[in-house]
């Protein structure tokens, strides 16, 4: 049964709206920010001197229920030296396809070197693409700090795992 | 007949001069026991006559000497005898004074104890700083080898013995016998698992009795005057004399060979001269570095020094290594002290000494230096208890000793190094 | 079988309680074991169920009461209820110094027990460093595994006042020791000291500076180094192989059985995917897998680190055909329809040449080819023997752990730790028993600190020495040559005679210490006398076990290869051969000359030997670690292994290819189902009757148990759930009753300045599957030859020297080594060095 009143209040809303600000934007130009506990794409961080948080524990690995991360270690040396212990990544690789963004390689990793960020504009053309190794993973360097592999002078780092800044 | 003096049994050097020239001991019976013992008693009848007598081991343990030598396998031989003079205890000196003044004394002990256990090899293990005493313990045995004393066919019976000495390498734990069994056999100075025990699985496998240089040195008058002669001195569980070694804050410290049940005042205040300086006693340890911490109240003092009635004032005679510490020391100081010996003398062989001391050793430093917080007495007191009844030898044990002790018996001296509130080891830990 | 079972009926049982469950154990079990024989958990570090307790860690502390006695009646006393009254000791005990007692009641998850425990590994943890992420043991370590179990989740110790020691010691090429990690159990020490009787480690310095240091030089010198990382609670010791390599959990493991040698141990092959491997799977490492019978819980260095060949990037991968002179790629197709051919046209002229490492079904299809043709099927060994092994070999039951005072064990012209170690390890183990080990040998080994008597001779006269032994036994032999009886009224021989023939049961072993295959073959003859005549056969440890050079020569032999008395005379003379898994070329010119005259040389193989590159087919296989099969021990235990990684691209199995040859030839073999084939050896081969794969793969109970959950009582050795092999009886098990068979006894004449060359055995030599590691590199055998100091003083020779070694007519320059303990006017030999010998040969030796 037509109540022509109920008709009458939908149209009203209908007509208001027009005159609203919209709540979509012009993606993508504009790009909406994202919450502070966005899980993005992830990011393997660094150091300020530029050398790797990851040790290539492959505990993210362990933790990941979608079998999405890979990981190689190898031996650091103070001729070649990618991160402060006595190991690192020398694989990494996490498969997007199968990445399911839910956070738990970053609460497994024992030094904060995995960290979900913020990009979320992941597209592939094949499948290979998807997989990210880690050289595109890896946080650029700090203008300031030199690249990895760095040389440094023996018995700088004698820690198996480098001591961090917030253990909590 | 060998002379004796009041009660000094071990020290006769004392009031005979020259006791450690070979002429002057046989002048006065030297070696008349051993060689009436093997020319004319049975090896069982020597055992027989120390049980008799009592004689319990100045070592520390206190088992009675007697008992012991009847422990050894007569179904596996050789049987070897080691007289430990491996003195390393922390205010312990008497085994040093009786071998350097009175050795043909402790010779003839050892020798009797070899008698008794037919052993034909006996060993005088000395520590490793005793070098220069060796070289004289050696000379001497040379000399009873020349005057027949030692070697093959024994005053014209079938018996044969030699003797030998043994230095260390420098460890405390090689004073504890299967630790010291081991090190003579050229392995690392650690101690064994028990049992079995040295009388059934002792020198390079083969029975062995472990006696201590004091308790070895009882032994020839034991024989020449008997087991009852022997029991006129000190009590009925604790026969005999004992050495006292006394030092710390005292007037006049040293030996003092005292009948056993001697009390702790007549020791410190009639023998050692008292306090210096006219200051209050605090504390004493008993029997050196490794025992509890007796509040030196009138009772303790007026304490009999002998086996079981130490323990009533919550002390250990053990070698009798009576330490005097007097009001101007702080236990937590002492308590350091004590740790850090340990620390350095632990074997490392089971883990709660190993890594317990370690512990310890940085929580008494940090009380000690000020730095430490009222958690650390409380966690101090919590890794020494964890450490109590779980090590493979007593050392572990040992070592908790004066920190339980002193932090139970002198609180007051360990919270007043410590700041009130925990800031202290936040700082640290940053 | 287990100890504990073993032991049932030597010794009184004794009924204890351990946390409410009672059992009966042999009176003297160790708390520990009696608890975990029922799989209940006392944790332990320092124990290990096969040394000797120390009671170190006191990991293992636990309430332990006994039934109280009147003193006077020794009654025992009893509570209201009428149960014996326990008194439980005023401190806790140690669970592995503890031995079982009758009614004894044991209390392992009191708050007391619990506490303890979780003090005792807070006082560990005190001093470990806590970097599991990238210590190679997180995940199947014990410290952490009885962490997570008992221990607190707080440390209250300060981080910063840990102790810090050196992090990466390499206390040998092959192992790295992190003195941080170590909890100075003191099981690598006791481990080398007790159980392999290489004192090279020990413990230095003392409390809690005390560290674990390496006495020799190379450091770690040990064919065993890899078992101390297995046994090792924590991350201290690892293998310099796996220095982060993976994660135990991220790798999969495939049963297998080691083909380095005849004793067969049982493997676990872990493997991963791999970047480096384009995403395929490969081996990271080498695990021993548990059989009580065979290799218990142990491997040898070489069997754990040569492993590598599979992946190595020489392999080859296609098959080669010579064209112009020239090998080049071909397809199958087109190689197996030109070996086929030739195959033809050659019928009975065809010489087939297989090697030991092949697997029972490639060595069946051969032999089935080869008959089918009506050509030879030859071993490639310069070892005789197998026939008589399989009629007089180790009885059914047969197992050296069982062996005590009743057994005599005689090891023959074998220097038994470089040709077998795992035999070694168990016959010194024997000897600690109480077995009555007779070593006889030109020159000193490590099996001499075991034995009884220690029998010397002249190289070549080693059947002469067991026909001595006989003749000591058996007076009653025909007439012998002097030296025979000279050997005989020698008072050592004598009295190892009387040993042996006194012995309830006699177990020979023969190697291949200074023997040609001539002298090999009156050996073994020698030695299956001296088992007849004394009786020693058909029954369980009795009987003839051949100290193989290759993992399967056993297995040839049972599928009716044999080795050619005159192997250069039948390449010269045959129109095809086709050679498998064996590189004669490579051994001696000799037969590289001779392969140079055959007609057609058809070469299946993993590698480019020099053998392949005289081919005209080359014809590429399956790694066995690739594939599926079967090997049968010296002990002839038939064992299976299984594939770990998969095939390279296009390639067969050694079995299919046959197979596929053979199917051009119009014989069906089985190509596929390595499964089916053994159902053809068991219609064949009559010893082999009624096995299969199914039977091969039974296991049973094993002790001590071991597992992947309780690494910290036996190790991280494998549990084994892929099967523990069946032994064959041999003949005389099955009622055939041999003859003696007297053969003549060869002997080497030398003339004037000459030296005897004599072949001898290295474990870690330069074979074609071992040098692919190089890890194992630097610890391989330089090419060498030894010398008895006085020779070489004689001849101006120092040790180290490069000197002219003129043998054979062919010159080569090779280092010098010492050895006092070798009869004069000898140069030893060792085989697979590239010093082309294959029997004793006069040699000269030139200073450079």
């Amino acid at each position: 049964m037509l109540r022509p009143g109920a008709l009458m209040r939908g149209m009203w809303t209908t007509f208001k709206s027009m005159f609203e600000k919209p709540v979509t934007v012009m993606y993508p130009q504009v790009k909406r920010p994202v919450s502070k506990r966005f899980k993005g794409r992830h990011e393997l961080k660094r150091y300020d001197n530029g050398l790797e948080k990851c040790i290539g524990c492959a505990l993210c690995a362990a933790a990941c229920p979608a079998d999405a991360i890979f990981v190689e270690a190898s031996e650091n040396t103070d001729e070649q030296r990618y991160s402060p212990g006595e190991r690192y990544a020398s694989t990494y690789e996490i498969n997007f396809l199968r990445c399911i963004y839910c956070g738990f390689c970053e609460d497994a990793c024992p030094t904060e070197a995995i960290v979900l960020g913020d990009n979320y504009e992941l597209s592939y053309t094949n499948r290979s693409e998807a997989i990210y190794t880690r050289e595109m993973l890896l946080v650029p360097v700090h203008p300031s700090a030199a690249p990895t592999p760095q040389k440094v002078a023996p018995g700088t780092f004698d820690r198996p795992i480098p001591e961090m800044e917030d253990p909590d | 007949m060998s002379k004796v003096k009041g009660s000094r049994i071990l020290l006769r050097h004392r009031d005979i001069p020259k006791l450690d020239k070979l002429d002057v001991y046989l002048e006065d019976g030297g070696f008349e026991s051993f060689k009436k013992a093997v020319t004319k008693m049975k090896p069982d009848k020597v055992t027989e006559i120390v049980k008799d007598s009592g004689l319990r081991g100045r070592g520390g343990a206190g088992f009675p000497t007697g008992v012991k030598w009847s422990f050894i396998d007569a179904n596996n031989w050789p049987h070897y005898v080691v007289a430990n003079a491996d003195e390393s205890e922390p205010g312990t000196f008497k085994d040093r004074e009786i071998m350097e003044q009175n050795p043909y004394q402790f010779f003839e002990g050892v020798m009797l104890s070899a008698y008794a256990i037919q052993a034909n090899d006996a060993y005088i293990y000395l520590r490793g700083e005793f070098w220069d005493l060796a070289h004289e313990l050696d000379k001497k045995i040379k000399k009873l080898e020349k005057s027949g004393y030692l070697g093959k066919k024994l005053f014209g019976t079938d018996y044969s013995l030699n003797l030998y000495t043994h230095l260390g390498a420098g460890a405390y734990i090689c004073g504890e016998e299967t630790a010291l069994l081991e090190s003579m056999e050229g392995k690392l100075g650690q101690p064994r698992l028990r049992p079995p025990f040295p009388p059934s699985f002792g020198l390079f496998g083969k029975p062995t009795v472990v006696n201590n240089v004091e308790t070895l040195a009882n032994v020839p008058l034991i024989i020449e005057k008997g087991a009852k002669w022997y029991r006129k001195f000190g009590t009925e569980r604790s026969p005999g004399t004992k050495v006292f070694s006394l030092s710390g804050n005292v007037n006049k410290p040293g030996n003092y060979e005292l009948p056993l049940a001697s009390t702790f005042r007549e020791l410190i205040f009639k023998h050692g001269g008292g306090i210096p300086d006219g200051h209050a006693i605090k504390a004493i340890m008993a029997a050196g570095a490794s025992s509890s911490l007796i509040v030196a109240n009138d009772e303790a003092l007026d304490t009999p020094m002998d086996y079981e009635s130490v323990q009533n004032v919550g002390g250990m005679l053990g070698s009798a290594s009576v330490i005097v510490i007097d009001e101007t020391v702080d236990i937590s100081w002492l308590v350091n002290k004590t740790v850090h010996f340990f620390k350095h003398e632990s074997c490392g062989k089971c883990t709660p000494c190993r890594e317990g001391v370690f512990w310890m050793s940085h929580l008494t430093e940090r009380i000690d230096n000020g730095s430490g917080s009222r958690e650390d007495i409380v966690l101090l007191q919590d890794v020494a208890n964890n450490i109590q009844g779980k090590c493979l030898c007593a050392l572990g044990d040992f070592s908790t000793q004066a920190v339980v002790t002193g932090i139970e018996r002198f609180p007051e001296d360990f919270k007043a190094k410590v700041s009130p509130n925990q800031a202290a080891r936040i700082k640290i830990n940053e | 079988m287990s100890e504990l079972v073993k032991n049932e009926a030597a010794q009184n049982m004794v009924t204890l309680t351990i946390d409410d469950h009672t059992m009966s154990v042999p009176e003297g079990t160790l708390v520990v074991d009696a608890a975990r024989s029922i799989g209940l958990d006392i944790p332990v570090f320092c124990y290990h169920p096969k040394m000797e307790p120390v009671g170190m860690c006191r990991m293992c502390l636990v309430e332990i009461g006994t039934p109280m006695r009147d003193r006077t009646t020794s009654e025992p006393i009893l509570e209201d209820d009428g149960s014996p009254k326990i008194q439980f000791f005023p401190n806790l005990m140690t669970g592995c110094t503890f031995r079982a007692s009758e009614g004894m009641v044991v209390r392992g998850y009191t708050e007391k027990v619990t506490a303890a425990r979780k003090e005792v590994l807070e006082f560990l943890l005190t001093s470990h460093p806590l970097d599991c992420p990238t210590c190679d043991k997180g995940g199947e370590c014990p410290l952490q595994n009885l962490t997570m179990q008992f221990g607190d989740g707080e440390s209250r110790f300060i981080y910063d006042e840990k102790m810090h020691s050196a992090k990466h010691v390499a206390l040998g090429d092959l192992i790295f020791l992190d003195r941080e990690r170590c909890i100075q159990c003191a099981r690598c020490t006791r481990f080398q000291d007790e159980i392999v009787d290489d004192q090279v480690i020990g413990f230095s310095n003392r409390g809690r500076a005390l560290e674990i240091v390496t006495f020799s030089d190379p450091g770690f010198d040990s064919y065993w180094s890899g078992n101390t990382t297995d046994i090792c609670p924590v991350g201290a010791l690892t293998t310099a192989d796996f220095r982060f390599g993976a994660r135990p959990w991220e790798m999969n493991a495939s049963a297998s059985i080691c083909n380095h040698c005849a004793v067969g141990c049982n493997l676990t092959f872990n493997t991963r995917r791999e970047v480096k491997s384009g995403g395929e799977k490969i081996i990271k490492r080498v695990m021993p897998r548990q059989n009580e019978a065979v290799n218990e819980i142990w491997i040898c260095d070489k069997g754990r680190f040569a492993y590598h060949f599979t992946a190595s990037d020489q392999r080859l991968n296609q098959p080669l055909i010579r064209k112009d002179g020239k090998l080049v790629p071909s397809s199958w197709e087109l190689a197996l329809d030109l070996v086929t051919s030739r195959f033809k046209n050659a019928g009975e002229n065809l010489v087939t040449l297989a090697g030991g490492r092949l697997s029972n079904e490639d060595l069946f299809n051969l032999a089935e080819l080869s008959a089918h043709l009506g050509g030879d099927a030859l071993l490639y060994s310069d070892m005789a023997g197998g026939d008589l092994v399989s009629r007089l070999g180790v009885g059914e039951g047969t197992n050296f752990s069982d062996m005590g005072p009743e057994t005599a064990i005689l090891v023959v012209a074998c220097n038994l730790e470089e040709e077998a170690p795992l035999w070694w390890l168990r016959i010194k183990q024997a000897a600690e028993r109480g077995a009555k080990v007779i070593v006889a040998n030109p020159r000193k080994t490590k099996l001499d600190r075991s034995a009884i008597h220690n029998l010397r001779y002249e190289y070549g006269q080693e059947a002469g020495l067991v026909t001595a032994l006989l003749s000591a036994i058996s007076p009653k032999q025909p007439k012998s040559p002097a030296f025979v009886n000279k050997l005989a009224k020698d008072k050592e021989v004598k009295a190892a005679a009387k040993a042996l023939s006194e012995a309830e049961n006699t177990v020979i072993l023969f190697g291949s210490e200074g023997t040609s295959y001539a002298a090999s073959a009156a050996l073994a003859q020698a030695c299956a006398n001296l088992l007849i005549a004394s009786g020693h056969i058909g029954r369980p440890n009795n009987g003839l076990i051949g100290v193989w050079d290759k993992g399967n020569a056993q297995g040839a032999w049972d599928m009716g290869l044999r080795p050619s008395e005159d192997l250069d005379a039948a390449l010269k003379t045959s129109q095809a051969v086709y050679i498998s898994a064996a590189d004669p070329a490579g051994d001696s010119k000799q037969y590289a000359s001779a392969l140079k005259k055959a007609d057609f040389v058809v070469v299946q193989e993993l590698y480019m030997t020099a053998t392949a590159e005289l081919a005209d087919v080359v014809l590429p296989a399956q790694a066995f670690t690739e594939r599926e099969g079967t090997y049968t021990s010296g002990e002839r235990r038939v064992q299976r292994f299984y594939p770990a990684v998969p095939s390279l691209p296009d390639l067969l199995p050694d079995f299919g290819i046959t197979a596929e040859i053979a199917g051009r030839l119009g014989l069906e073999l089985e190509k596929t189902a390595p499964a089916s084939v053994m159902l053809q050896i068991a219609e064949v081969v009559p010893d082999y009757a009624e096995l299969t794969y199914q039977k091969l793969a039974k296991v049973e109970k094993q002790f001590p148990l071991i597992g992947r959950e309780d690494v910290y009582y036996g190790g991280t050795s494998y549990q084994n759930s892929q099967g523990l092999g069946v032994q064959l009886k041999p003949a005389a098990q099955n009622g055939d009753s041999p003859v003696l068979v007297i053969t003549e006894l060869p002997e080497v004449k030398l003339s004037g300045e000459e030296l005897l060359a004599v072949p001898v055995t290295r474990l870690l030599d330069l074979g074609n599957t071992v040098t692919p590691s190089e890890v194992l590199v630097t610890r391989l055998a330089k090419p060498h030859v030894a010398l008895h100091p006085q020779d070489a003083e004689k001849l101006g020779v120092e040790w180290g020297s490069k000197v002219k070694l003129i043998l054979n007519g062919s010159t080569q320059t090779v280092l010098v080594e010492f050895d006092n303990s070798m009869p004069h006017g000898v140069v030893l030999v060792p085989r697979s060095l590239g010093i082309p010998i294959i029997s004793p040969t006069p040699a000269t030796i030139k200073v450079l």
